[in-house]
Protein backbone atom coordinates (compact mmCIF):
# COMPACT_ATOMS: atom_id res chain seq x y z
CA UNK A 1 0.00 0.00 0.00
CA UNK A 2 2.60 2.05 0.98
CA UNK A 3 4.88 1.67 -2.40
CA UNK A 4 1.62 2.20 -4.47
CA UNK A 5 1.24 6.03 -2.85
CA UNK A 6 5.07 6.47 -3.38
CA UNK A 7 4.60 5.11 -6.63
CA UNK A 8 1.68 7.96 -7.56
CA UNK A 9 3.71 10.68 -6.26
CA UNK A 10 6.63 9.92 -8.06
CA UNK A 11 4.63 9.35 -11.78
CA UNK A 12 3.32 12.55 -11.02
CA UNK A 13 7.03 14.31 -9.70
CA UNK A 14 7.79 12.79 -12.94
CA UNK A 15 4.95 13.06 -15.60
CA UNK A 16 4.11 16.57 -13.39
CA UNK A 17 5.62 19.26 -15.20
CA UNK A 18 4.95 18.21 -18.88
CA UNK A 19 1.10 17.72 -17.59
CA UNK A 20 1.19 21.21 -16.45
CA UNK A 21 2.42 22.37 -19.88
CA UNK A 22 0.35 19.85 -21.69
CA UNK A 23 -2.72 21.44 -20.33
CA UNK A 24 -1.80 25.29 -20.53
CA UNK A 25 -0.81 24.60 -23.99
CA UNK A 26 -2.58 22.04 -25.55
CA UNK A 27 -5.86 20.99 -23.33
CA UNK A 28 -6.91 24.64 -22.38
CA UNK A 29 -6.76 25.98 -26.03
CA UNK A 30 -8.07 22.95 -27.95
CA UNK A 31 -11.16 23.45 -25.40
CA UNK A 32 -11.21 27.58 -26.09
CA UNK A 33 -11.09 26.98 -29.84
CA UNK A 34 -13.64 24.54 -29.75
CA UNK A 35 -15.76 26.69 -27.35
CA UNK A 36 -14.86 30.24 -29.42
CA UNK A 37 -15.92 28.49 -32.62
CA UNK A 38 -19.77 28.83 -31.30
CA UNK A 39 -19.21 32.72 -30.37
CA UNK A 40 -18.91 35.96 -31.82
CA UNK A 41 -15.38 36.54 -29.75
CA UNK A 42 -13.64 39.71 -30.89
CA UNK A 43 -10.66 40.03 -28.78
CA UNK A 44 -10.72 44.06 -29.36
CA UNK A 45 -13.78 43.80 -27.13
CA UNK A 46 -14.30 40.68 -25.55
CA UNK A 47 -17.31 42.15 -23.26
CA UNK A 48 -19.56 41.88 -26.38
CA UNK A 49 -19.15 38.11 -26.51
CA UNK A 50 -22.30 36.34 -27.53
CA UNK A 51 -23.38 32.61 -28.13
CA UNK A 52 -24.39 31.77 -31.71
CA UNK A 53 -24.67 28.45 -32.04
CA UNK A 54 -23.62 27.26 -35.57
CA UNK A 55 -23.91 30.32 -37.04
CA UNK A 56 -20.02 30.97 -37.86
CA UNK A 57 -20.21 27.26 -38.90
CA UNK A 58 -22.78 28.31 -41.62
CA UNK A 59 -21.37 31.91 -42.38
CA UNK A 60 -17.97 30.42 -42.67
CA UNK A 61 -19.22 28.33 -45.73
CA UNK A 62 -21.19 31.35 -47.15
CA UNK A 63 -18.13 33.56 -46.85
CA UNK A 64 -16.10 34.08 -50.71
CA UNK A 65 -12.61 34.81 -48.64
CA UNK A 66 -13.05 31.43 -46.74
CA UNK A 67 -14.12 29.44 -49.72
CA UNK A 68 -11.49 30.71 -51.86
CA UNK A 69 -9.20 29.79 -49.29
CA UNK A 70 -10.17 26.37 -49.07
CA UNK A 71 -10.26 25.93 -52.68
CA UNK A 72 -6.77 27.37 -53.28
CA UNK A 73 -5.48 24.70 -50.22
CA UNK A 74 -7.40 22.12 -52.60
CA UNK A 75 -5.76 23.13 -55.12
CA UNK A 76 -2.45 23.51 -53.55
CA UNK A 77 -3.04 19.55 -52.92
CA UNK A 78 -3.74 18.71 -55.90
CA UNK A 79 -0.83 19.67 -57.60
CA UNK A 80 1.57 18.63 -54.46
CA UNK A 81 0.30 15.65 -54.28
CA UNK A 82 0.47 13.52 -57.57
CA UNK A 83 3.94 15.44 -58.07
CA UNK A 84 5.73 14.84 -54.94
CA UNK A 85 4.90 11.20 -54.59
CA UNK A 86 5.36 9.74 -57.74
CA UNK A 87 8.30 12.29 -58.48
CA UNK A 88 10.07 10.73 -54.98
CA UNK A 89 9.22 7.23 -55.94
CA UNK A 90 10.25 7.74 -59.48
CA UNK A 91 14.05 9.16 -58.19
CA UNK A 92 14.00 6.49 -55.19
CA UNK A 93 13.59 3.83 -58.22
CA UNK A 94 16.30 5.38 -60.01
CA UNK A 95 18.86 5.79 -57.75
CA UNK A 96 18.13 2.24 -55.89
CA UNK A 97 19.42 1.16 -59.38
CA UNK A 98 22.28 3.51 -60.41
CA UNK A 99 25.78 2.06 -58.94
CA UNK A 100 27.80 4.96 -59.77
CA UNK A 101 27.71 7.78 -57.48
CA UNK A 102 24.57 6.83 -55.64
CA UNK A 103 25.93 8.92 -52.54
CA UNK A 104 26.05 11.94 -54.56
CA UNK A 105 22.58 11.63 -55.97
CA UNK A 106 21.14 10.98 -52.88
CA UNK A 107 22.89 13.95 -51.05
CA UNK A 108 21.80 16.13 -54.57
CA UNK A 109 17.98 15.77 -54.49
CA UNK A 110 17.97 16.26 -50.34
CA UNK A 111 19.73 19.54 -50.56
CA UNK A 112 16.21 21.34 -50.54
CA UNK A 113 14.78 19.61 -47.99
CA UNK A 114 17.74 20.85 -45.97
CA UNK A 115 16.63 24.92 -46.41
CA UNK A 116 13.62 26.06 -44.76
CA UNK A 117 10.78 27.68 -46.11
CA UNK A 118 11.48 31.32 -45.20
CA UNK A 119 14.84 30.54 -47.14
CA UNK A 120 13.43 28.47 -50.03
CA UNK A 121 10.04 30.82 -50.56
CA UNK A 122 13.20 34.35 -50.56
CA UNK A 123 15.55 32.52 -53.27
CA UNK A 124 12.70 31.37 -55.41
CA UNK A 125 11.08 35.13 -55.52
CA UNK A 126 14.37 35.59 -57.23
CA UNK A 127 14.30 32.92 -59.46
CA UNK A 128 10.46 33.64 -60.24
CA UNK A 129 11.51 37.73 -60.76
CA UNK A 130 10.06 39.04 -64.16
CA UNK A 131 13.96 39.81 -65.43
CA UNK A 132 14.86 36.58 -63.60
CA UNK A 133 17.13 33.36 -64.32
CA UNK A 134 14.29 31.66 -64.96
CA UNK A 135 12.69 34.05 -67.56
CA UNK A 136 16.23 34.12 -68.75
CA UNK A 137 16.61 30.83 -69.30
CA UNK A 138 13.01 29.96 -70.83
CA UNK A 139 14.12 33.08 -73.34
CA UNK A 140 17.08 30.70 -74.40
CA UNK A 141 14.95 28.26 -75.64
CA UNK A 142 12.24 30.49 -77.17
CA UNK A 143 9.57 30.45 -74.44
CA UNK A 144 8.41 34.17 -73.41
CA UNK A 145 8.71 35.20 -70.22
CA UNK A 146 6.15 34.49 -68.07
CA UNK A 147 4.72 36.20 -64.50
CA UNK A 148 4.60 33.08 -62.23
CA UNK A 149 3.81 35.21 -58.85
CA UNK A 150 2.94 38.31 -60.22
CA UNK A 151 0.01 36.64 -62.10
CA UNK A 152 -3.42 35.44 -60.38
CA UNK A 153 -2.88 32.70 -62.38
CA UNK A 154 0.50 31.30 -62.08
CA UNK A 155 1.09 32.16 -58.58
CA UNK A 156 -0.25 29.23 -56.94
CA UNK A 157 1.05 26.92 -59.20
CA UNK A 158 4.51 28.46 -59.14
CA UNK A 159 4.58 27.69 -55.24
CA UNK A 160 3.34 25.00 -55.61
CA UNK A 161 5.83 23.07 -58.21
CA UNK A 162 8.49 25.05 -55.47
CA UNK A 163 7.11 23.11 -53.03
CA UNK A 164 7.41 20.28 -54.56
CA UNK A 165 10.94 20.90 -55.35
CA UNK A 166 11.78 21.59 -51.68
CA UNK A 167 9.99 18.58 -50.57
CA UNK A 168 10.24 15.68 -53.15
CA UNK A 169 14.16 14.54 -51.56
CA UNK A 170 12.11 14.13 -48.01
CA UNK A 171 9.99 11.04 -49.79
CA UNK A 172 12.53 10.07 -51.79
CA UNK A 173 14.88 8.96 -49.03
CA UNK A 174 11.41 7.00 -47.35
CA UNK A 175 11.15 5.00 -50.90
CA UNK A 176 14.71 4.32 -50.70
CA UNK A 177 14.32 3.47 -47.13
CA UNK A 178 11.30 0.78 -48.31
CA UNK A 179 13.31 -0.42 -51.72
CA UNK A 180 16.39 -1.65 -49.67
CA UNK A 181 13.78 -3.03 -47.22
CA UNK A 182 12.68 -5.71 -49.88
CA UNK A 183 13.94 -9.53 -49.69
CA UNK A 184 15.69 -9.80 -52.98
CA UNK A 185 15.28 -13.37 -52.61
CA UNK A 186 12.08 -12.00 -54.49
CA UNK A 187 13.66 -10.79 -57.38
CA UNK A 188 16.07 -13.88 -57.46
CA UNK A 189 12.92 -15.44 -57.60
CA UNK A 190 11.42 -13.90 -60.19
CA UNK A 191 14.44 -13.98 -62.54
CA UNK A 192 14.14 -17.83 -62.13
CA UNK A 193 11.17 -17.24 -63.95
CA UNK A 194 12.65 -15.07 -66.53
CA UNK A 195 10.20 -11.77 -65.13
CA UNK A 196 10.52 -8.98 -67.32
CA UNK A 197 11.68 -5.63 -65.60
CA UNK A 198 7.71 -4.22 -65.43
CA UNK A 199 6.75 -7.56 -64.30
CA UNK A 200 9.09 -7.50 -61.48
CA UNK A 201 8.31 -3.84 -60.86
CA UNK A 202 4.48 -4.34 -61.27
CA UNK A 203 3.97 -7.47 -58.78
CA UNK A 204 7.61 -6.93 -56.44
CA UNK A 205 8.15 -3.86 -56.09
CA UNK A 206 4.91 -1.90 -56.18
CA UNK A 207 2.73 -4.31 -53.44
CA UNK A 208 6.03 -4.58 -51.40
CA UNK A 209 6.03 -0.55 -51.27
CA UNK A 210 2.07 -0.42 -51.00
CA UNK A 211 2.03 0.74 -47.21
CA UNK A 212 5.08 3.33 -47.73
CA UNK A 213 3.22 4.92 -50.91
CA UNK A 214 0.08 5.61 -48.29
CA UNK A 215 1.63 6.63 -45.63
CA UNK A 216 3.83 8.91 -48.46
CA UNK A 217 0.76 10.36 -49.94
CA UNK A 218 -0.88 11.44 -47.08
CA UNK A 219 1.42 12.46 -45.42
CA UNK A 220 2.26 14.82 -48.58
CA UNK A 221 -1.36 15.53 -48.58
CA UNK A 222 -1.38 16.73 -44.48
CA UNK A 223 1.80 18.93 -45.39
CA UNK A 224 0.48 20.26 -48.64
CA UNK A 225 -3.22 20.96 -46.62
CA UNK A 226 -1.20 23.21 -44.13
CA UNK A 227 0.58 25.91 -46.44
CA UNK A 228 0.76 29.26 -45.49
CA UNK A 229 4.53 30.14 -45.01
CA UNK A 230 5.19 30.36 -48.71
CA UNK A 231 2.36 32.45 -49.70
CA UNK A 232 2.96 34.27 -46.99
CA UNK A 233 6.42 35.47 -47.67
CA UNK A 234 6.08 35.24 -51.65
CA UNK A 235 2.82 36.98 -52.50
CA UNK A 236 1.34 37.66 -49.06
CA UNK A 237 -1.67 35.61 -50.03
CA UNK A 238 -1.71 37.73 -53.74
CA UNK A 239 -2.50 38.15 -56.54
CA UNK A 240 -5.97 38.86 -55.83
CA UNK A 241 -6.19 36.21 -53.39
CA UNK A 242 -5.11 33.47 -55.52
CA UNK A 243 -2.40 31.90 -53.02
CA UNK A 244 -4.72 32.95 -49.92
CA UNK A 245 -4.91 29.23 -48.02
CA UNK A 246 -6.93 28.20 -45.25
CA UNK A 247 -4.04 28.56 -42.71
CA UNK A 248 -3.57 31.57 -43.45
CA UNK A 249 -7.20 32.43 -43.54
CA UNK A 250 -6.90 31.81 -39.76
CA UNK A 251 -3.92 32.71 -39.24
CA UNK A 252 -4.59 36.57 -40.66
CA UNK A 253 -8.75 36.39 -38.90
CA UNK A 254 -7.49 35.60 -35.77
CA UNK A 255 -4.25 37.41 -35.16
CA UNK A 256 -4.86 40.74 -37.19
CA UNK A 257 -8.28 40.85 -37.24
CA UNK A 258 -8.63 39.60 -33.95
CA UNK A 259 -12.16 37.81 -34.80
CA UNK A 260 -11.24 34.60 -32.63
CA UNK A 261 -14.59 33.73 -32.89
CA UNK A 262 -14.35 32.68 -36.86
CA UNK A 263 -10.92 32.01 -37.16
CA UNK A 264 -11.89 29.35 -34.26
CA UNK A 265 -14.50 28.19 -36.64
CA UNK A 266 -12.05 27.67 -39.41
CA UNK A 267 -9.29 26.26 -37.23
CA UNK A 268 -11.87 23.03 -36.01
CA UNK A 269 -13.08 22.80 -39.99
CA UNK A 270 -9.12 22.78 -40.97
CA UNK A 271 -8.37 19.89 -37.77
CA UNK A 272 -11.32 18.09 -38.70
CA UNK A 273 -10.01 17.30 -41.89
CA UNK A 274 -6.45 17.02 -40.84
CA UNK A 275 -7.30 14.53 -38.72
CA UNK A 276 -9.83 12.42 -41.04
CA UNK A 277 -6.60 11.93 -42.91
CA UNK A 278 -4.82 11.44 -40.48
CA UNK A 279 -7.18 8.32 -39.48
CA UNK A 280 -7.84 7.01 -42.92
CA UNK A 281 -3.91 6.67 -43.08
CA UNK A 282 -3.57 4.91 -39.72
CA UNK A 283 -6.48 2.64 -40.71
CA UNK A 284 -5.05 1.95 -43.85
CA UNK A 285 -1.56 1.26 -42.68
CA UNK A 286 -2.45 -0.73 -39.53
CA UNK A 287 -4.74 -2.64 -42.52
CA UNK A 288 -1.91 -3.49 -44.61
CA UNK A 289 0.33 -4.46 -41.45
CA UNK A 290 -2.27 -6.95 -40.48
CA UNK A 291 -2.70 -8.50 -43.73
CA UNK A 292 0.97 -9.07 -43.87
CA UNK A 293 1.09 -10.73 -40.36
CA UNK A 294 -1.45 -13.03 -41.36
CA UNK A 295 0.28 -13.84 -44.59
CA UNK A 296 3.34 -14.61 -42.52
CA UNK A 297 1.67 -16.90 -39.89
CA UNK A 298 -0.46 -18.66 -42.89
CA UNK A 299 3.02 -19.11 -44.66
CA UNK A 300 4.16 -20.52 -41.08
CA UNK A 301 1.26 -22.82 -40.62
CA UNK B 1 29.22 -10.13 -61.94
CA UNK B 2 27.73 -7.63 -64.22
CA UNK B 3 26.84 -7.77 -67.73
CA UNK B 4 28.30 -5.82 -70.20
CA UNK B 5 24.49 -4.71 -71.22
CA UNK B 6 24.19 -3.98 -67.31
CA UNK B 7 26.84 -1.96 -67.24
CA UNK B 8 26.34 0.53 -70.44
CA UNK B 9 22.62 0.45 -68.76
CA UNK B 10 24.46 1.73 -65.11
CA UNK B 11 26.73 4.42 -66.89
CA UNK B 12 23.09 5.74 -69.13
CA UNK B 13 21.24 5.61 -66.16
CA UNK B 14 24.30 7.92 -63.99
CA UNK B 15 24.70 10.30 -67.03
CA UNK B 16 20.49 10.87 -67.03
CA UNK B 17 20.53 11.33 -63.65
CA UNK B 18 23.18 13.38 -63.40
CA UNK B 19 21.43 16.08 -66.28
CA UNK B 20 18.67 15.51 -63.72
CA UNK B 21 20.68 16.32 -60.98
CA UNK B 22 21.63 19.55 -62.47
CA UNK B 23 18.76 21.04 -63.46
CA UNK B 24 16.86 20.03 -59.91
CA UNK B 25 19.68 22.20 -58.26
CA UNK B 26 19.87 25.35 -60.59
CA UNK B 27 18.04 27.13 -58.17
CA UNK B 28 20.54 26.11 -55.52
CA UNK B 29 24.03 26.84 -57.92
CA UNK B 30 22.61 29.80 -59.16
CA UNK B 31 22.27 31.44 -55.53
CA UNK B 32 25.70 30.24 -54.15
CA UNK B 33 27.35 31.24 -57.54
CA UNK B 34 25.83 34.62 -57.25
CA UNK B 35 26.02 35.48 -53.67
CA UNK B 36 29.07 36.79 -54.59
CA UNK B 37 28.65 38.97 -56.86
CA UNK B 38 27.50 42.62 -57.26
CA UNK B 39 24.01 43.52 -58.76
CA UNK B 40 25.64 44.55 -61.39
CA UNK B 41 27.46 41.52 -62.40
CA UNK B 42 24.27 39.41 -61.50
CA UNK B 43 22.63 41.14 -64.87
CA UNK B 44 25.20 40.99 -66.88
CA UNK B 45 26.35 37.48 -66.50
CA UNK B 46 22.20 36.38 -66.51
CA UNK B 47 22.07 35.30 -70.21
CA UNK B 48 25.60 33.04 -69.83
CA UNK B 49 26.90 30.53 -68.52
CA UNK B 50 28.97 32.61 -65.61
CA UNK B 51 25.45 32.79 -63.70
CA UNK B 52 26.55 29.38 -62.63
CA UNK B 53 30.03 30.53 -61.83
CA UNK B 54 31.14 32.66 -59.10
CA UNK B 55 33.28 35.45 -60.11
CA UNK B 56 36.93 35.02 -60.23
CA UNK B 57 38.58 35.65 -56.22
CA UNK B 58 39.21 38.94 -55.68
CA UNK B 59 39.69 41.71 -52.68
CA UNK B 60 35.39 41.73 -53.34
CA UNK B 61 34.53 38.39 -53.28
CA UNK B 62 33.25 38.30 -49.55
CA UNK B 63 31.93 41.66 -50.07
CA UNK B 64 28.45 40.76 -49.36
CA UNK B 65 28.54 38.48 -47.00
CA UNK B 66 30.83 40.88 -45.13
CA UNK B 67 28.02 43.98 -45.80
CA UNK B 68 25.38 41.30 -44.08
CA UNK B 69 27.58 40.37 -40.95
CA UNK B 70 28.59 43.78 -40.46
CA UNK B 71 26.07 46.33 -41.52
CA UNK B 72 22.80 44.07 -40.19
CA UNK B 73 22.14 42.50 -37.02
CA UNK B 74 21.94 39.23 -38.73
CA UNK B 75 24.66 37.87 -36.28
CA UNK B 76 22.71 38.74 -33.45
CA UNK B 77 19.66 36.83 -35.14
CA UNK B 78 21.66 33.89 -35.52
CA UNK B 79 23.37 34.44 -31.94
CA UNK B 80 19.27 34.64 -30.82
CA UNK B 81 18.19 31.34 -32.34
CA UNK B 82 21.23 29.75 -31.24
CA UNK B 83 20.30 30.46 -27.96
CA UNK B 84 16.79 29.79 -27.88
CA UNK B 85 17.49 26.25 -29.64
CA UNK B 86 19.61 25.30 -27.12
CA UNK B 87 17.14 26.59 -24.31
CA UNK B 88 14.92 24.73 -25.98
CA UNK B 89 16.94 21.50 -25.96
CA UNK B 90 17.28 21.62 -22.82
CA UNK B 91 14.45 21.75 -21.25
CA UNK B 92 12.41 19.99 -23.87
CA UNK B 93 14.79 16.74 -22.95
CA UNK B 94 14.06 17.51 -19.43
CA UNK B 95 10.19 18.33 -19.47
CA UNK B 96 9.60 15.24 -22.26
CA UNK B 97 12.24 13.01 -21.00
CA UNK B 98 11.33 12.99 -17.54
CA UNK B 99 7.49 12.01 -18.68
CA UNK B 100 8.35 9.72 -21.31
CA UNK B 101 9.72 7.95 -18.16
CA UNK B 102 6.89 8.18 -15.68
CA UNK B 103 4.91 6.36 -18.76
CA UNK B 104 7.31 3.94 -19.09
CA UNK B 105 8.99 2.75 -15.95
CA UNK B 106 6.34 4.48 -12.95
CA UNK B 107 3.24 3.03 -12.08
CA UNK B 108 0.98 5.48 -11.21
CA UNK B 109 -2.97 5.43 -11.74
CA UNK B 110 -4.03 6.24 -14.86
CA UNK B 111 -0.73 5.50 -16.75
CA UNK B 112 -2.17 3.85 -19.83
CA UNK B 113 -4.70 6.61 -20.58
CA UNK B 114 -2.01 9.28 -20.87
CA UNK B 115 0.06 6.86 -23.12
CA UNK B 116 -3.33 7.11 -25.34
CA UNK B 117 -3.91 10.82 -24.76
CA UNK B 118 -0.02 11.42 -26.17
CA UNK B 119 -0.30 9.29 -28.81
CA UNK B 120 -3.95 10.85 -30.11
CA UNK B 121 -2.16 14.41 -29.20
CA UNK B 122 -0.05 13.73 -32.24
CA UNK B 123 -2.48 14.07 -34.47
CA UNK B 124 -3.46 17.79 -33.50
CA UNK B 125 -2.62 20.05 -36.25
CA UNK B 126 -0.79 22.84 -34.41
CA UNK B 127 -1.73 25.61 -36.76
CA UNK B 128 -5.38 25.16 -34.88
CA UNK B 129 -4.62 26.28 -32.12
CA UNK B 130 -1.93 29.05 -32.98
CA UNK B 131 -4.15 31.86 -32.46
CA UNK B 132 -5.15 30.87 -28.92
CA UNK B 133 -1.48 30.43 -28.08
CA UNK B 134 -1.21 34.30 -29.70
CA UNK B 135 -4.11 35.23 -27.57
CA UNK B 136 -2.56 33.64 -24.02
CA UNK B 137 0.93 34.64 -24.89
CA UNK B 138 -0.75 38.37 -25.27
CA UNK B 139 -2.97 38.68 -21.94
CA UNK B 140 -0.31 36.98 -20.07
CA UNK B 141 1.85 40.55 -21.38
CA UNK B 142 4.70 38.02 -22.47
CA UNK B 143 4.41 39.35 -26.37
CA UNK B 144 7.85 40.12 -27.40
CA UNK B 145 9.53 38.29 -24.57
CA UNK B 146 11.73 35.17 -24.88
CA UNK B 147 9.86 33.46 -22.36
CA UNK B 148 6.60 33.72 -24.20
CA UNK B 149 8.14 32.31 -27.40
CA UNK B 150 9.53 29.49 -25.74
CA UNK B 151 6.54 28.57 -23.24
CA UNK B 152 4.48 27.24 -25.71
CA UNK B 153 7.15 25.29 -27.41
CA UNK B 154 8.90 23.09 -24.72
CA UNK B 155 6.28 20.50 -24.05
CA UNK B 156 6.30 18.31 -27.22
CA UNK B 157 3.77 14.93 -27.33
CA UNK B 158 6.34 12.84 -30.10
CA UNK B 159 9.31 13.55 -28.51
CA UNK B 160 7.40 12.26 -24.89
CA UNK B 161 6.41 9.22 -26.85
CA UNK B 162 9.63 8.41 -28.54
CA UNK B 163 11.44 9.34 -25.29
CA UNK B 164 8.82 6.83 -23.41
CA UNK B 165 9.30 3.58 -26.46
CA UNK B 166 13.13 4.25 -25.84
CA UNK B 167 12.83 3.94 -22.03
CA UNK B 168 10.52 1.12 -22.30
CA UNK B 169 13.56 -1.55 -23.18
CA UNK B 170 15.72 -0.18 -20.17
CA UNK B 171 16.30 -3.05 -17.64
CA UNK B 172 14.40 -2.66 -14.74
CA UNK B 173 16.44 -4.00 -12.26
CA UNK B 174 19.11 -1.48 -12.46
CA UNK B 175 16.32 1.08 -11.46
CA UNK B 176 16.03 -0.92 -8.30
CA UNK B 177 19.15 -1.29 -7.40
CA UNK B 178 19.69 2.18 -7.58
CA UNK B 179 16.84 2.47 -5.21
CA UNK B 180 18.79 0.53 -2.88
CA UNK B 181 21.67 2.69 -3.41
CA UNK B 182 19.50 5.41 -1.94
CA UNK B 183 19.95 6.91 -5.26
CA UNK B 184 17.27 9.78 -5.61
CA UNK B 185 14.76 9.18 -8.21
CA UNK B 186 15.17 12.32 -10.31
CA UNK B 187 18.94 11.98 -9.25
CA UNK B 188 18.92 8.75 -11.02
CA UNK B 189 16.88 9.82 -14.37
CA UNK B 190 19.76 12.36 -15.05
CA UNK B 191 23.05 10.38 -14.01
CA UNK B 192 21.76 6.95 -15.48
CA UNK B 193 18.61 7.07 -17.70
CA UNK B 194 19.42 10.03 -19.88
CA UNK B 195 23.36 8.81 -20.22
CA UNK B 196 22.20 5.45 -21.15
CA UNK B 197 19.66 6.89 -23.54
CA UNK B 198 21.61 8.51 -26.02
CA UNK B 199 20.75 8.09 -29.36
CA UNK B 200 17.49 9.61 -28.53
CA UNK B 201 18.77 11.93 -26.57
CA UNK B 202 20.74 13.09 -29.93
CA UNK B 203 17.32 12.85 -32.12
CA UNK B 204 15.41 14.53 -30.00
CA UNK B 205 18.04 17.44 -29.50
CA UNK B 206 18.78 17.59 -33.40
CA UNK B 207 15.21 17.56 -34.57
CA UNK B 208 14.63 19.93 -31.83
CA UNK B 209 17.56 22.44 -33.40
CA UNK B 210 15.71 22.00 -37.04
CA UNK B 211 12.20 22.86 -35.64
CA UNK B 212 13.62 26.44 -33.50
CA UNK B 213 16.04 26.98 -36.25
CA UNK B 214 13.48 26.81 -39.29
CA UNK B 215 10.25 27.82 -37.66
CA UNK B 216 8.86 30.87 -39.10
CA UNK B 217 5.12 31.18 -37.73
CA UNK B 218 5.25 30.90 -34.38
CA UNK B 219 8.48 33.49 -34.00
CA UNK B 220 6.77 36.19 -36.48
CA UNK B 221 3.60 36.11 -34.21
CA UNK B 222 5.53 36.28 -30.87
CA UNK B 223 8.76 38.86 -31.85
CA UNK B 224 8.19 41.99 -32.72
CA UNK B 225 11.10 43.93 -31.84
CA UNK B 226 14.25 43.38 -34.01
CA UNK B 227 16.33 42.86 -30.72
CA UNK B 228 14.83 39.16 -30.12
CA UNK B 229 14.08 38.06 -33.60
CA UNK B 230 14.77 34.36 -34.66
CA UNK B 231 17.45 34.02 -38.01
CA UNK B 232 14.19 33.29 -39.97
CA UNK B 233 12.46 36.32 -39.65
CA UNK B 234 15.53 38.53 -39.72
CA UNK B 235 16.07 37.46 -42.80
CA UNK B 236 12.92 38.24 -43.36
CA UNK B 237 13.37 41.63 -42.64
CA UNK B 238 16.84 41.94 -44.36
CA UNK B 239 15.37 41.36 -47.50
CA UNK B 240 12.47 43.28 -46.88
CA UNK B 241 14.91 46.41 -47.36
CA UNK B 242 15.03 48.66 -50.10
CA UNK B 243 18.83 48.58 -49.29
CA UNK B 244 19.51 45.22 -49.93
CA UNK B 245 20.75 44.22 -53.09
CA UNK B 246 20.07 41.37 -54.78
CA UNK B 247 23.95 39.67 -53.93
CA UNK B 248 23.04 39.72 -50.10
CA UNK B 249 20.05 38.59 -50.79
CA UNK B 250 21.01 35.62 -51.36
CA UNK B 251 24.04 35.56 -49.12
CA UNK B 252 21.90 35.89 -46.43
CA UNK B 253 20.14 32.54 -47.31
CA UNK B 254 23.28 30.85 -47.75
CA UNK B 255 24.57 31.93 -44.23
CA UNK B 256 20.80 30.83 -42.75
CA UNK B 257 21.18 27.60 -44.08
CA UNK B 258 24.93 27.20 -43.16
CA UNK B 259 24.09 25.69 -39.61
CA UNK B 260 21.64 23.66 -40.67
CA UNK B 261 23.67 22.21 -43.49
CA UNK B 262 26.76 21.60 -40.21
CA UNK B 263 23.95 19.94 -38.24
CA UNK B 264 22.69 17.56 -41.48
CA UNK B 265 26.15 16.49 -42.31
CA UNK B 266 27.50 15.99 -38.28
CA UNK B 267 24.09 13.57 -37.61
CA UNK B 268 22.87 12.85 -41.41
CA UNK B 269 23.19 8.81 -39.84
CA UNK B 270 20.81 9.22 -37.21
CA UNK B 271 18.31 11.91 -38.93
CA UNK B 272 18.29 9.67 -42.27
CA UNK B 273 17.90 6.70 -39.65
CA UNK B 274 14.93 8.93 -38.32
CA UNK B 275 13.28 9.98 -41.80
CA UNK B 276 13.15 6.08 -42.94
CA UNK B 277 12.16 4.55 -39.61
CA UNK B 278 9.17 6.79 -39.20
CA UNK B 279 7.91 5.89 -42.78
CA UNK B 280 8.71 1.93 -41.45
CA UNK B 281 7.07 2.03 -38.11
CA UNK B 282 4.03 3.99 -39.93
CA UNK B 283 3.74 2.61 -43.33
Amino acid sequence: MKRKKSNSLLGMAFFGPALVLLTVFLFIPMILTLVFSFTDFFALNPGLTHFVGFENYINIFQDELFLQSFFNTVKFVLIIVPCQSLGALGLALLINRVTICKKYFKVAFFVPVVMSLAVVSTLWMQIYSPEGILNTLLGNLGIAAQPFIHSAKQALPSIALMSVWQGVGYQMIIFLGGLQAINPALYEAAEMDHASGWQKFKDITLPELKPLCVFVFITVTIGAFRMIVQPMVMTGGGPSHSTYTMVYNIYETGTVNWEIGIASTMAIVFAIFVMILTVIQSILTRDKEEKKHVNKKTKNL
Amino acid sequence: MLTKRQKTFNYILAAVLLVLSLFFLFPVIWMLANSFKGDAAITADMNTVSAFIPPALNGSFFENYVSILTNTSFLRYMANTLFYAAVLIVLGIVVNGLAGYALAKIKFPFRERWVLVILLLQIVPMETIITIHFLMIAKMGLLNTIVGYILPMIVNPFNIFLFRQVFLSLPDDVYEAAQLDFCSPIKYFFTMVLPMSKTVVATVSVFTFLGVWNDYLWPSLVFTSSDLLTAQIGLNSITANENTTMGQTLAVITLVTIPVIIIYSLFSKQIVEGVTSTGSKEG
